[in-house]
């Protein structure tokens, strides 16, 4: 195996007595996308601070290959890491060009060749006529482009980016979802994005980091993240999931709305996971009533309730009237039992 | 290496002040008893209070006028209000003294013709308290006009809604909500008056700082001018909290709403008069009056010319070299201060400090450098160098707040893109952050600019000998009952911190909330 372009090894970072990193392990790998996903406030930020070298650690190594960043031996400061930064203001600065922004990080080079990588790296964000223009005449999708730009001009072998979506319009977010993954693609770092948002975290990344109150959680492909989450913290992060309180009995896990296997289990309480996509309606199954449906565009969303439990799952065609009996089973596939816990 | 600057120059803003103190606890006999301290710190605490009220009243009506209200010359009345600013109040203060003067030919007219006198006398405490008040009533109106313009909308729009008159409005919300940039704003009012020498001087009012310059020329005791000083010391860090506490009641500020157009009312008929007479009164009595009786009295003396351009040149090149001097360390102060927070506060005691007091207090230092090498510290050079750090002692906080303003457009991420693309702390300063905020940074260079060429006490103190600028040899003239002679520096010394002044208040008149700026 090749030596990750950045390793993080047991991270911690707290401010007085409230800790915002607690021992937290990534790898980057080159020319791979890694999402790091948590709600905000849960430390992602910090985590990604420390890694640029803004933040120093309490404990914990960093290195980039085999060189180390940080450790208990010091700190190699920001700008000796090589690590490209984009942040989720952009941070461009106001009293420069566009250009002036790009090359800014360029200055070892001679001036007619800094000029033209400038040009060049405007022209691979489809920015090739506006190095002139002042930052606060672009719009905030040109503004992200010229801030990968200049991260990306000094051709840096690790690429952190805070946030890129936060800024922009929704309709937007797919397209420039789309065009990031091929200019990070193209620039062939290894890339880390900070993120809060599951669904551009689900669709760019290849390797998925889940963090939630300071710790990292899970890390993995996202497809299996996302069908096999290691808690129901980490099924949570990730899209709409209900949380239904069963009980473990011979293998099986029961709960109101349908049983599902859970082999090699240990008999008694347990909390089963299920995306609401993952409860169908059936001929046969367990018996519920349906409280509400709502019309969400492309499906329906559709209450649930027995006994005291109440779920919601996404119906595409025909929808239940409400107050109609139904019967219920469950996609074991998109569903996952934690075995010893309840619902609180 | 920023943290480093930023102690220098907290260090700086800090020595003499520690000096004060040693000097006025070291225990030589002191030739004033303080009985006689004890008046003169009367003396002084009445003036302040009257000058607060006068500043207070003035300054927030004319500030309210301006900013809520459309009559006639508003637009020029809101930066030209300011404009007092470039007048020293010992020039305010040698005007009305001549042209209400009991002698003079404006009371014999009135007695003569008119039949009856003025009950009033400018020699005196009232008389002094009017004319501080003339002279600095700008500092109320900048503090209570930028409240004022910073207020939300939203909040006097509620108050409407809930049934309040505009007038109403004003006292329910408006002035409750703007009570702290009123305590900011006549703190700093107050704060010149008590540093103030030459007015009260020539008006015989005796004051501490009088006291301060008196202990040190008459008596030449250092002791005796550090124990006037000391308390001028206490009241300067009781001035500097109540400031503080001004400026942190930002948590009445809404910095997320959105900024809209205030509700302003359209003044018709009389009030819309009375409203242009009564600002164009404050610049009247503050600038026009005693600018146009000095010139129109004294223009036709012809001055002593060689004498009057080389202070004209030592004024521009002391407040010159004192704004650089000063910029540059209230930069590396604010640069620093990120990393050493508390030290930024502790330099801003240096503003509220006298220059009477800070010159005092360098003394004491200074002393000591002349005792370990009597050949370094002496001379002109010596003279100048300390009479600039003096200045920057004191001026340091009133350039550290444009600085600071001008640093704040920075934000924390330019910074740390500017690292993440490979300069160095300092280098991230010197390529974003200095010339981002390089427009504050000549408001700081000006602010000092213009205070330094109005100085008078400290410039007294440490000046070398012979070494005259315009304010000292306008106190000498006036001192030796040679008022006319007076004219000539002190209308030069509104002539060229005019331009300065109109520039600076063009400036902020021109800013609102909402702008890019």
């Amino acid at each position: 195996m090749t030596i990750p372009a950045l390793t993080a090894q047991g991270l911690s970072k707290a401010y007085g007595s409230k800790s915002a990193v607690i021992e937290a392990s990534l790898t980057l790998r080159a020319g791979e996308i890694t999402c790091l996903l948590g709600p905000s406030g849960c430390g992602k930020s910090t985590l990604l601070r420390l890694i640029a070298g803004l933040e120093t650690p309490d404990a914990g190594l960093v290195a980039a290959g085999e060189r180390r960043l940080s450790g208990p031996e010091g700190v190699v400061p920001p700008e000796a890491r090589g690590v490209g930064l984009v942040f989720q203001d952009y941070a461009l600065f106001p009293h420069m060009t566009a250009e002036q922004n790009v090359a800014f990080g360029l200055r070892t080079l001679p001036s007619g060749l800094r000029k033209a990588r400038a040009r060049e790296m405007l022209e691979a964000v489809q920015l090739g006529g506006r190095g002139g223009a002042w930052p606060n005449a672009l719009s905030g999708g040109e503004q992200q482009r010229v801030a990968l730009a200049r991260a990306l001009a000094r051709r840096p072998e690790i690429l952190l980016l805070d946030e890129p979506f936060s800024g922009l319009d929704a309709h937007l977010k797919g397209e420039v979802r789309l065009w990031l993954t091929d200019a990070l693609r193209a620039a062939g770092a290894a890339v880390l994005i900070v993120t809060h948002d599951a669904r551009e975290a689900l669709l760019m990344a290849d390797e998925l980091v889940l963090m939630h109150a300071g710790r990292i959680i899970q890390s993995g492909a996202p497809r299996a993240c996302y069908l096999d989450p290691a808690s129901p913290e980490a099924a949570r992060l990730l899209g709409e999931v209900n949380l239904i309180d069963g009980v473990i009995a011979s293998g099986q896990a029961r709960t109101p709305f349908g049983d599902i296997p859970a082999p090699g289990l240990a008999d008694g309480p347990a909390v089963v996971m299920v995306r609401p996509e993952g409860l169908r309606l059936s001929d046969q199954g367990a018996s519920a009533t349906v409280a509400q449906v709502r019309f969400g565009g492309g499906y329906h969303e559709v209450q649930v309730q027995a006994g005291q439990q109440r779920v919601h799952m996404h119906l595409s065609g025909n929808a239940p009237a409400e107050g109609q009996a139904v019967s219920l089973t469950i996609d074991p596939e998109l569903a996952k039992v934690f075995p010893g816990l309840r619902v609180t | 290496m920023l943290a480093l600057l930023a102690s220098l120059a907290a260090v700086v803003a800090l020595l003499p002040l520690v000096g004060v103190a040693a000097a006025a606890l070291s225990g030589e006999t002191a030739a004033i008893p303080a009985r006689d301290i004890l008046r003169y710190g009367a003396t002084s605490a009445a003036l302040a209070g009257l000058v607060a009220v006068l500043t207070g009243v003035v300054g927030s009506l004319a500030a309210w006028l301006v900013v809520m209200h459309r009559f006639p010359g508003r637009d020029i009345f809101a930066w030209a209000l300011a404009l007092p600013l470039a007048a020293p109040a010992f020039a305010v203060a040698y005007a009305y003294a001549d042209l209400f003067d009991v002698a003079g030919g404006l009371r014999i007219w009135m007695r003569a013709d008119l039949g009856f006198d003025l009950p009033f006398e400018m020699r005196t405490l009232p008389g002094a308290a009017f004319i501080l008040s003339c002279a600095f009533y700008p500092y109320v109106y900048l503090a209570m006009r930028a409240a004022f313009v910073n207020q939300s909308a939203q909040a006097l729009e509620a108050a409407r809604a809930l049934g309040c008159t505009p007038q109403q409005a004003f006292r329910r919300v408006a002035l409750p909500l703007a009570r702290p940039a009123l305590a900011a704003g006549v703190a700093l009012a107050v704060m010149e008056t008590l540093a103030d020498y030459g007015a009260v001087q020539f008006l015989s009012v005796q004051t501490l700082t009088t006291g301060v310059v008196r202990a040190w020329f008459v008596f030449g005791s250092l002791t005796s001018a550090a124990q006037f000083a000391l308390p001028l010391l206490g009241a300067a860090a009781l001035l500097l909290w109540i400031e503080r506490w001004g400026r942190g009641g930002r948590g009445y500020e809404n910095a997320n709403a959105r900024w809209r157009p205030l509700p302003v009312t359209s003044l018709r008929g009389g009030k819309a008069a009375a409203a242009a007479v009564f600002c164009f009164s404050l610049i009247g009595f503050g600038l026009l009056l005693p600018a146009g009786w000095l010139a129109f009295a004294f223009l036709d003396v012809t001055p002593d010319w060689p004498r009057l351009i080389q202070a004209g040149a030592n004024s521009l090149t002391l407040a010159t070299a004192g704004a650089v001097v000063t910029v540059a360390l209230a930069t590396g102060l604010a640069l620093g201060s990120a990393r050493v927070p508390h030290l930024a506060r502790l330099a801003s005691l240096g503003y509220a400090t006298p220059g009477a007091v800070m010159a005092i207090g360098l003394l004491v230092p200074a002393a000591m450098v002349w005792r370990l090498a009597p050949g370094a510290a002496q001379g002109f050079g010596a003279g100048l160098i300390l009479l600039v750090y003096a200045y920057a002692a004191r001026l340091m906080a009133a350039a550290l707040e444009p600085v600071d303003a001008g640093l704040s457009r920075v934000t924390p991420n330019m910074v740390h893109a500017a690292r993440s693309l490979g300069r160095s702390e300092g280098g991230a300063a010197w390529t974003v952050q200095l010339p981002i905020a390089r427009g504050a940074l000549l408001t700081a260079g000006l602010v000092v600019f213009i205070d330094i060429l109005k100085e008078l006490p400290a410039t007294l103190i440490l000046r070398p000998f012979n070494f005259d600028t315009l304010a000292v040899i306008a106190d000498n003239y006036a001192r030796d009952e040679r008022l006319a002679n007076a004219g000539w520096p002190a209308l030069l010394i509104v002539l060229i911190a005019l331009p300065a002044v109109i520039w600076l208040t063009r400036k902020i008149a021109a800013s609102r909330p909402g702008d890019p700026a």
